[in-house]
């Protein structure tokens, strides 16, 4: 009896239940779930779109790495923070973590643009190109921002040999690291022309759209700073005429209601959504103070950039002082705004300055768009339209928006005392690339390997 | 819910079967050498756990199931003596115990044994050992306690994390905490602030067993890698019911400061700064033509700022910010209120204690309110059930992370020149202050953490027969915590927003069921054998959800109905699951001859589906050669116990619940839902495991006046989980992988004396020390190296060395010449200014070699005295703050008062480089800030007064106690910082250790305490 009742215990112990250990998790899906639905698909393309409007990316590093290298004197970096000082003083660490993060960040949101590409004819047909073009444009978007940063500038030649990025188009998967991420860098030369192929193909491929998903224009627009960094002025005077006249932008009639909006402003291509819910703005974040919430002021705007301005330029209002009398970028005053990327003034100016170069009047003459439509708007008289005054009035326009050194590097200018072309403008490949790279992954000169 | 049904029918099974013969022992207890009798001397029927204890007068009366049954007498102070019942009386004598706990009973996991029959490694350390010490976490107080058990609090915070390594790191990223189990239950340790171990009373507390070796910890498997510290509680005893009453009160204070420049130094230093850059800069800025622009110009605009209302120009202001971080008026208190009784049939314990204690940081604060119940009733002779259950509701004032700019500690980067307020008597924060003032965020915030804790278990047990009985257990941890957070518009978290808000809620429930039969039975009086079989199942779940907003109409409107805007808020859950069956026998020969065997099979819902289950086995042997005849009569050597052991223990925790998984997770853009991808995918991800093997030594020396233990044990890990790094461009920066084997080998020494044993007089001694290598044996494939230098720690994966262990460039000091910061290149002599030129070098190692403990214990005359040295040695420490604080004034930040013998002119010889302001002239990690951590600590140093029976008994007290204790009273070190036992909380894991970031120092407390027993 009694070995009966044991048996039975121990029956009912052992048979327990081995199913209770499949368990899933419940803030996360499965990647093989991912690429398997249309809808899933346009998620993932909003998560693309969300990785690049990223602090380190589009939202705000990237520009803030930019005026930081071309402070020349106009800002300072005030902050406490090591890895933005670097970039100021050009003394770039090779394990600078912000730009470390750059760096992963921009590779991230091309993965995921890969896994869209690969997988297209899972999305509805009628949404397909217009789903693929923009996979295409914010990898193209990516890798011209990392090229621009992370490699010579076009403007320094020796393009086919000097080293650009390594190009991935094929997307990760079962955590695979795939022959396809072991590839040397590819040349700057090789480099540009995947850029201006993807973006191409993005253009022919969207929708007519601007704002904060990108369309026919938005790649217009990113083509237009493309051929100007290679100078090719023809293309550039194009694509930012393609913009001008058909994206359906326009200028605010007041240059200050460019900036600080809670929705994207009549002028705004590509324009990065951020609310209190959503999104990020380190340009708020480093420019402005903690009056606005933000940290100390770390960017200070110095006399030198003021004196830029002519009194009564209407853009002098893109400045404002703090309590302890030092100057700050009114475009980054208030937490909370969406932060414009590309706005149509700088259309204006690329097409001013590419026909002023060339000599022609594709769409406008450099008169017109100089005078008539961006120094009008700033309360300003006219000016002659040289290349060089356009070029001005390009760099009083675009302050403190992160065209700084990509304008001084294309131009062959100095700044700080370095040469466009120095290594000390180049941003170090991050360390842990390098590390993790398995010496396929080559430093850039002037770094110790 | 099919385990519960299985437990539910087992219950009904027993009380279908009928109960078996049994038989009443009684007897009186008597000291041997003075006839006395013994109160409180407890009664066990071997083999069970069932027995009662001797009244006052030593009389004891038991129900025994059956004859040829034996019963094990024991008491504090005593030997404790076997003896087979051979009739229903049965007096027995006591002898003065000088054997150090050879008979001490260990809980093993389910299960006891003796120390003697022991073959495996068990520290123990009783809760009265500990009990009415002044901190808030047990594992605090078992510092320097146990050999080879490293307990180190990161920083003087309240209610923290506590790190705990059982002879040393086992794993690169997964758990190195042990598992801990109070009466059977697998408690969490997860929250969602401070540590889950602060809401337990320990004063509760009976024992700590803390398995060591694989041999004894292996039955617990898979969670036993690191370890296990069996937890047992108070439990009550036949006999009149007791009370106890506790009550302490004390003070707590920062054990050190460290020395920061005062106003005068700091504009002079500033200034200085600011001059030499310009110098660099081609500018000679006290040319009045040149100063427009200049640093000088810069920094005195600055220094202007910074002082407020008063003049820095007559350093009319001095703050030191360092005193603003520390609450001068830290209190601790504590009462503890218990009793405990029963009779034969129905034991009971109850308690109820408070404790309320100050931090030494502003804002930090702990309160604990804890009741415990511990019953257990014997149905019949054949079945015995009980409930062990405690509650507990702690309530926090918690700080910050050390990173953050707000914790206290980081006040020291102000400004003396800065007053503490502005005229109107408002506390200044910047622009004035150089950053925001953390004393603003106390004194306009507040983080409060409530968390209720329930842990507990029921249990029933039945006896087939006196060798055989089936024990089923059912646990719970329930932790419910709700944080709640506020901060004013003037706040660092709370300007510009009008005010910051948050309140977090998390809940965990842990349950969990044990199920198992025991074989005990002697066969032909030579033969012992002891087995057990059985199966547990662990189910952990866990939410968290919280809201936050900004907005605040007032700051006096804390809670988020008056957010104005309510920013975001979230939900997110997990779950867990573990499935076991065990399985161990230990059998033991002419009482000499001893040899373990056990096993377990786990399985685990965080692997995938084929790397699911895994099978931990472990076999020892013990001899006893003093049982053998030619040790027998020895005078010198009373006892002698070689042993050997050898098992697999594995390790599933602290890497995720699914981390074998590709994963995809939500996020929005412009306010619409998306995906990113957030893990990459191993699905051959497996246990971790370990191999260990303990040869270890037990004696007893003059009569067992001197016993101790030497153990040697190597323990090799294997398929070490690491999130390895990939290349950025796969959209992955990292991939959780298992590579690579670790080592921790190491030499434990415990030595107990009895120096002196007299009427009057007692003193005893007792020596712990764990030297312990750790090694990096492999990493990924044929790889070397995983450098850690981020610019502020330089913790790295090297094969070959220590894990964390400091990999950077070696600081050469000031260059004579001009005050560069100097580095030595990869040939380690030639020496170069170019920071990113220079070699990497080991540096420093943040895992000590060699830990340790130095108890000793007098009493005499009613008095007792408890002196508690713990030390560390062999260790090195990183200043991550280096960089702001000691940084040759690179920034604003005050400096450390060493950097007063920086570089001024040429021919200087010093380790501070020449002062420059806006460069940062040798504030990258390097060995310029790694100090050695090595430290001798009195730990704790307790006097204590017994009033003389004779006295109490007029006032009908049993016992009355006066006391007064220390803890961290002293501490010897080279180390300059606060307080060298440290690792700042917001980067502490396997690897980065040995970091400190602004961590606030150790706590000193000092208390006095009555203890009433009636």
């Amino acid at each position: 009896m009694k070995n009966i009742f044991i048996i039975a215990i121990s029956v009912l112990l052992l048979s327990a239940c081995g199913k209770k250990l499949n368990i899933n998790p419940q803030q996360s899906v499965d990647e093989n779930i991912v690429f398997t639905s249309d809808a899933n698909i346009k998620s993932a393309l909003r998560g693309a779109y969300d990785v690049v409007s990223g602090a380190s990316l589009v939202g705000g590093d990237l520009q803030m790495y930019s005026e930081l290298l071309g402070a020349n004197g106009e800002i300072t970096w005030a902050g406490t923070y090591q890895q933005p000082r670097e970039i100021f003083r050009k003394t770039m660490l090779t394990t600078n973590s912000f730009l470390r993060d750059t760096y992963t960040d921009a590779y991230k949101a091309i993965n995921i643009c890969n896994n869209i590409i690969e997988s297209i004819d899972i999305v509805n047909e009628g949404d397909r190109d217009h789903v693929k073009g923009q996979a295409l444009f914010l990898r193209g978007l990516m890798y011209f921002e990392l090229v621009k940063l992370f490699a010579l500038p076009y403007s320094a030649g020796n393009t086919s040999s000097n080293p650009g990025l390594q190009l991935i188009t094929v997307p990760t998967k079962n955590g695979e690291v795939s022959d396809a991420n072991k590839k040397p860098r590819s040349s700057v030369e090789e480099t540009y022309q995947q850029i201006i192929n993807d973006l191409t193909t993005a253009k022919s491929l969207m929708e007519d759209q601007i704002g904060v998903y990108a369309g026919k224009y938005t790649a217009a627009a990113v083509l237009s700073r493309v051929y100007l960094q290679m100078a090719d002025y023809q293309k550039a005077a194009q694509e930012a005429n393609d913009v001008i006249e058909n994206s359906g932008a326009s200028l605010e009639s007041d240059c200050r209601k460019a900036f600080n909006n809670s929705s994207p402003s009549s002028e705004d291509i590509y324009v990065m959504p951020v609310t209190p819910q959503d999104g990020s703005n380190d340009m708020w974040l480093f420019w402005s103070i903690g009056d606005y919430g933000a940290r100390d002021g770390d960017v200070e705007v110095d006399q030198k950039q003021i004196d830029l301005f002519a009194s009564g330029d209407q853009r002098l209002g893109w400045f404002y002082i703090d309590e302890s009398d030092i100057y700050r970028s009114a475009k980054w005053q208030f937490q909370y705004r969406y932060l414009p990327v590309i706005r149509l003034a700088e259309m204006y100016l690329t097409r001013a300055e590419c026909n002023a170069r060339l000599g022609t009047s594709i769409g406008a003459t450099a008169d017109e768009d100089l005078n008539d439509v961006i120094r009008a708007r700033a309360g300003l008289g006219a000016v002659s339209a040289t290349v060089d005054n356009i070029i001005y009035e390009r760099r009083l326009e675009l302050v403190d928006e992160g065209q700084k050194i990509h304008d001084i590097r294309r131009l062959k200018q100095s700044v700080d005392g370095f040469q466009y072309n120095d290594n000390k403008l180049v941003c170090p490949i991050p360390q842990r690339e390098v590390d993790a790279g398995n010496g396929i992954l080559t430093q850039n000169p002037g770094y110790n390997p | 819910m099919r385990l519960l049904k299985t437990h539910i029918l087992t219950g009904l099974l027993f009380l279908c079967l009928s109960s078996f013969g049994q038989m009443t022992v009684s007897g009186r207890i008597t000291d041997e050498k003075t006839g006395e009798p013994v109160a409180k001397a407890s009664v066990l029927i071997k083999g069970t756990s069932s027995g009662t204890s001797s009244d006052e007068q030593g009389n004891y009366k038991i129900e025994v199931p059956q004859k040829n049954a034996t019963l094990i007498f024991s008491s504090v102070g005593f030997e404790s003596k076997e003896i087979p019942v051979s009739g229903p009386v049965l007096d027995v004598q006591l002898g003065q115990a000088a054997t150090r706990g050879l008979q001490e009973v260990l809980v093993v996991g389910f299960g006891t044994q003796i120390k003697r029959d022991l073959t495996g490694n068990i520290a123990k350390v009783k809760g009265r050992d500990i009990e009415n010490m002044p901190v808030t976490n047990f594992d605090q107080a078992l510092q320097g306690r146990a050999a080879g058990v490293f307990v180190q609090a990161g920083n003087g915070k309240l209610g923290e994390p506590v790190q705990v390594l059982i002879r040393g790191a086992g794993s690169i990223s997964a758990s190195t905490q042990p598992l801990y189990v109070i009466d059977g239950v697998p408690i969490s340790t997860e929250t969602y602030s401070g540590s889950a171990i602060a809401d337990i009373n320990f004063n509760d507390i009976e024992s700590f067993d803390i398995l060591k070796d694989a041999s004894a910890a292996a039955i617990y498997g898979s969670r036993a890698a690191n370890g296990v510290v069996l937890i047992t509680t108070k439990k009550g005893r036949a006999g009149k019911t007791t009370f106890n009453v506790n009550s302490q009160y004390g003070t707590n204070k920062p054990t050190h400061k460290v020395g920061f420049l005062n106003a005068r130094e700091y504009v002079d230093l500033l200034r200085e700064a600011a001059i030499n850059s310009d110098h660099i800069d081609g500018i000679d800025p006290l040319d009045p033509s040149q100063y427009e622009d200049s640093w000088l110009e810069f920094a005195e605009g600055r220094l202007t700022r910074y002082s407020g209302w008063s003049d820095w120009k007559t350093y009319q202001t001095n703050t030191n910010w360092q005193d603003k971080a520390f609450y001068p008026h830290a209190r601790t208190g504590q009462i503890d209120v218990s009793a405990s009784g029963g009779n034969e049939k129905t034991k009971f314990y109850v308690s109820l204690g408070y404790m309320n204690q100050d931090g030494i940081l502003i804002g930090n604060n702990l309160k604990r309110i804890s009741s415990r119940l511990n019953l257990e009733h014997s149905v019949s002779d054949k079945f015995k059930l009980g409930i062990n259950m405690s509650l507990s509701q702690t309530t926090s004032g918690r700080v910050t992370a050390d990173n953050e700019f707000n914790t206290p500690l980081q006040s020291v980067a102000l400004s003396p020149v800065t007053p503490f307020t502005d005229q109107n008597g408002v506390i200044y924060t910047n622009p004035t202050t150089t950053y925001a003032n953390p004393y603003v965020d106390y004194a306009e915030g507040k983080y409060e953490a409530l968390i209720y804790r329930n842990i507990g278990n029921i249990f029933g047990q039945y006896n087939f027969s006196k060798s055989l009985f089936f024990r089923s257990e059912f646990g719970v941890d329930i932790h419910n915590e709700n944080d709640d957070m506020f901060y004013g518009a003037r706040t660092s978290y709370g300007r510009g927003t009008n005010g910051y808000g948050e309140s977090d809620w998390f809940r965990s429930l842990t349950y969990n069921t044990n199920n198992y039969f025991t074989f005990n039975k002697s066969f032909q009086g030579r033969h012992d054998l002891n087995a057990v079989l059985g199966m547990s199942y662990q189910e952990y779940n866990s939410e968290y959800a919280n809201v936050y907003g900004e907005q605040f109409p007032v700051d006096d409107l804390q809670k988020l109905a008056s957010a104005g805007l309510i920013k975001g808020g979230t939900s997110v859950a997990t779950n867990s699951a573990f499935l076991s069956y065990f399985a161990r026998a230990n059998y033991k020969l002419d009482d000499k001859y001893l040899f373990s065997v056990s096993g377990r099979i786990d399985g685990s819902s965080v692997f995938g589906n084929d790397r699911r289950y895994g099978f931990f086995p472990a076999v020892s042997a013990g001899w006893v050669i003093s049982q053998e005849k030619f040790l027998e009569n020895s005078k010198v050597i009373s006892f002698l116990k070689l042993r050997a052991s050898w098992g697999l223990t594995g390790n599933a925790e602290g890497f995720g619940n699914f981390a074998s998984r590709g994963l995809w997770g939500g996020t929005a853009y412009d306010g619409t839902g998306a995906l990113t991808p957030t893990q990459m995918a191993n699905p051959d991800l497996r246990w971790e495991k370990s191999n260990q093997t303990d040869i270890g030594i037990d004696f007893g020396l003059l009569n067992n006046r001197i016993t101790g233990e030497v153990d040697y044990y190597n323990r090799n890990t294997d398929d070490l989980i690491y999130n390895v790094p990939v290349p950025g461009n796969t959209g992955f920066t990292n991939k959780i992988v298992n590579i690579g084997a670790m080592n921790n080998r190491g030499v434990e020494i415990v030595l107990n004396s009895e120096n002196i044993i007299s009427r009057n007089f007692r003193w005893s001694s007792s020596v712990n020390l764990a030297f312990n290598k750790n090694k990096i044996v492999r990493l990924d494939g044929d790889q070397t190296l995983i450098p850690g230098n981020d610019g502020r720690y330089m913790n790295s994966l090297i094969v070959g060395q220590s894990i964390g262990i400091f990999y950077g460039p070696k600081f050469a000091g000031a260059d004579p010449a001009n005050g560069d910061a100097l580095y030595y290149l990869a040939d380690g002599k030639t020496t170069t200014n170019d920071y990113d030129a220079a070699g990497s070098f080991i540096v420093g190692n943040p895992n000590p070699k060699l830990t340790g403990g130095f108890s000793n214990t007098f009493s005499a005359y009613g008095f007792d005295l408890g002196i508690l040295f713990q030390g560390v040695f062999g260790n090195q420490i990183t200043n991550g703050a280096g960089g702001f604080m000691s940084a040759s004034f690179s920034w604003f930040d005050n400096q450390t008062s060493d950097q007063l013998n920086r570089w001024q002119k040429p021919g200087d010889k010093t380790m501070v480089p020449q002062l420059r302001l806006g460069y940062d002239n040798g504030t990258s990690s390097s060995s310029r800030y790694v100090y050695d951590g090595d430290y001798v600590r009195l730990k704790n140093i307790t006097l204590g007064y017994n009033f003389p029976k004779s006295l109490i008994g007029k006032w009908r007290l049993k016992s009355l106690r006066l006391y007064v204790t220390g803890v961290n009273v002293l501490t010897f070190t080279d180390y300059p910082g606060w307080d060298p036992e440290v690792n700042a909380d917001y980067r502490a894991t396997n690897k980065n250790q040995g970091g400190d970031f602004y961590s606030a120092p150790q706590i000193k407390n000092y208390s006095v305490g009555l203890n009433i027993g009636f």
